[in-house]
């Protein structure tokens, strides 16, 4: 068996459990099998076959990506972590305007 | 409310610094609304209005706080040139792809702006579905 990790916005699809549990030969398959277990899992997870941009998927600590991507072979006993990426970016006019019609700024320094 | 010691804070200030003229990322460990540990991380992707946490790193950091005992509190990173608001591709970013559904629920995102250099300013949001909303920091 494979120990799945499964991320807080995708606990909705797995009735709240944060582990699962199945048995996949790769990741590719990994996402097949969890979407029958757990519909909607692969529009999650994948687009057009290929892992979405922003999610991290590792295998016992390895990201996928530096392994075999979607053809990264797994093994019973293999631990997964599904983890979304930590990104941002630049400051634009729109959040400006949030901004402006929020709360009292505080300073720190 | 999230607290924060004053020398984390300083922690935090020093890297964002540190990461000038592009941004700055890191994670903070804690429980109870308080941070108990700062991870200054890398810029995997490092631009003046452009972060991105490295992947292996996160998965380190991740392991870490949970080994410590700890929860992942806090996410904080730089806008050297912009204010402490999240941005609307901070906002975007927050959440599962082609989702309403937020990716740290439980973390408060902190943006240190650096735009008056000689002056931060830090400020603390909760990202819950489909609202952002003002945390209150607290330097004890
Ligand atoms: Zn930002």
């Amino acid at each position: 068996m494979i120990k799945v990790r499964i991320p807080t916005p995708l606990q909705k699809l797995t009735n709240g459990k944060a582990e699962v549990e199945c048995s996949a030969k790769t990741v590719a398959e990994l996402v097949d099998v969890l979407d029958k277990d757990y519909p909607g899992m692969k529009d999650r997870l994948s687009e057009g076959g290929k892992i979405r941009r922003f999610i991290n998927i590792y295998v016992n600590e390895e990201d996928i990506r530096f392994v075999n991507k979607e053809e990264t072979s797994l093994k019973d006993g293999d631990a997964i972590s599904i983890v979304p990426a930590i990104a941002g970016g630049n400051w634009n006019s729109t959040s400006s305007q949030l901004a402006a019609s929020s709360a009292s700024e505080y300073d720190y320094i | 409310m999230l607290n924060i010691k004053r020398s984390d804070f300083e922690v935090i200030l020093a890297h964002c610094r540190s990461g000038l003229p592009n941004e700055a990322c890191g994670m903070l460990g804690g429980r109870n609304g308080s941070v108990e540990k700062v991870y200054p991380m890398r810029n995997a992707k490092p631009g003046p209005d452009y972060y991105e946490m490295d992947a292996e790193e996160q998965f380190r950091v991740m392991k870490d706080i949970r080994e410590s005992g700890f929860e992942l509190i806090g996410l904080f990173h730089s806008h050297p040139t912009g204010q402490a608001y999240p941005s609307s591709v901070d906002i975007a970013q927050a959440y599962w792809p082609g989702t309403e559904l937020p990716n740290y629920p439980d973390a408060v995102y902190m943006i240190v702006s650096l735009m008056d250099r000689a002056r931060p300013v830090a400020r603390g949001f909760s990202i819950e579905e489909g609202r952002v909303q003002e945390v209150k920091l607290s330097v004890i």
